[in-house]
């Protein structure tokens, strides 16, 4: 089940990245987002994983493909190629510092913990309403939701004459 | 009951191989592609990859702790989604100003 889901998160991030046309980029997106939903499931944090897949999945797709319409179509066309060799040299270096961050890592962890498998919604309903827990960046988290909200609509909207 | 749990907790190294090759594409789809879109869809996989880390090794570390990487990853996903509006909208007024969204042609910020 781990592969099966791990296995979709990486197809879909490794032709995210390779695709030629950007609406089978945003499909393939879809794809990583239901593995990651996936994953986040074999982890145990099923609140977390139906957060995924109703937020990613159903709604920042949602949000990219009306980008997408609203754009023009030759200015989505392949624009890999001349930047191949760039993207190279930055992945690769990441690549290997990850690794080496894994070698170091491996060796410093303790067993893992013994697994309990409770439902999580309710610890995380309570966690986020508890003063010395996360009360505080709950409240700053809708501010800025709403900021987000009157200000994406600020910016989207079409200027008279502009 | 959650679904699939007690399975992955054994293969920390699984799950971190997928989060840091999924960080891995993103970065490489920021830098490659000259589309804003595409850009914004890399930093999507970035952050995904990053909110998979933290739930992983809170899961792995166990305890108390355990909550803590969901819900550091339920607020990379809210703060993902103000800024994937956010982005979009910037995107539409880039498209409004010049005829292209290439983030490498726009020059200026004002009129």
């Amino acid at each position: 089940m781990f592969w099966f889901f791990g296995g979709c998160a990486l197809a879909g991030a490794a032709l995210v990245a390779l695709m030629p046309k950007l609406v089978h980029s945003a499909f393939a997106l879809v794809l990583s987002l239901l593995g990651v939903a996936g994953l986040y499931w074999t982890l145990g944090a099923d609140f977390l994983g139906g957060v995924q897949l109703l937020v990613y999945v159903g709604g920042i797709t949602i949000l990219f493909i009306y980008g997408i319409m609203l754009t023009p179509r030759d200015a989505t066309r392949w624009s890999l190629g001349t930047l191949v060799l760039p993207g190279v040299l930055v992945a690769v270096p990441v690549a290997v510092l990850m690794s080496v961050a894994w070698q170091g890592l491996a060796a410093a962890l303790k067993p893992a913990a013994p697994v309990t498998s409770a439902p999580t919604t309710d610890a995380i309903g309570t966690a986020l309403l508890m003063r010395d827990q996360y009360l505080i960046p709950f409240e700053l988290s809708s501010l800025v939701l709403l900021a987000a909200l009157v200000g994406s609509v600020y910016l989207a909207r079409r200027r008279k004459g502009g | 009951m959650p679904l699939l749990a007690a399975e992955g907790v054994s293969h920390l190294g699984g799950y971190f191989f997928i989060s840091s090759a999924m960080f891995v594409l993103g970065i490489f789809t920021m830098v490659t592609r000259r589309n804003a879109i595409y850009v914004l869809m890399g930093a999507e996989l970035i952050l995904n990859a990053a909110a998979l880390n933290f739930v992983a090794f809170a899961r792995h570390h166990g305890g108390a702790g355990a909550l803590d990487g969901q819900m550091f990853a339920i607020f990379i996903i809210i703060l993902a989604a103000a800024e994937a509006a956010v982005a979009l909208g910037i995107v539409l007024q880039l498209y409004h100003h010049f005829p292209t969204i290439d983030v490498s042609k726009p020059d200026r910020l004002g009129d």
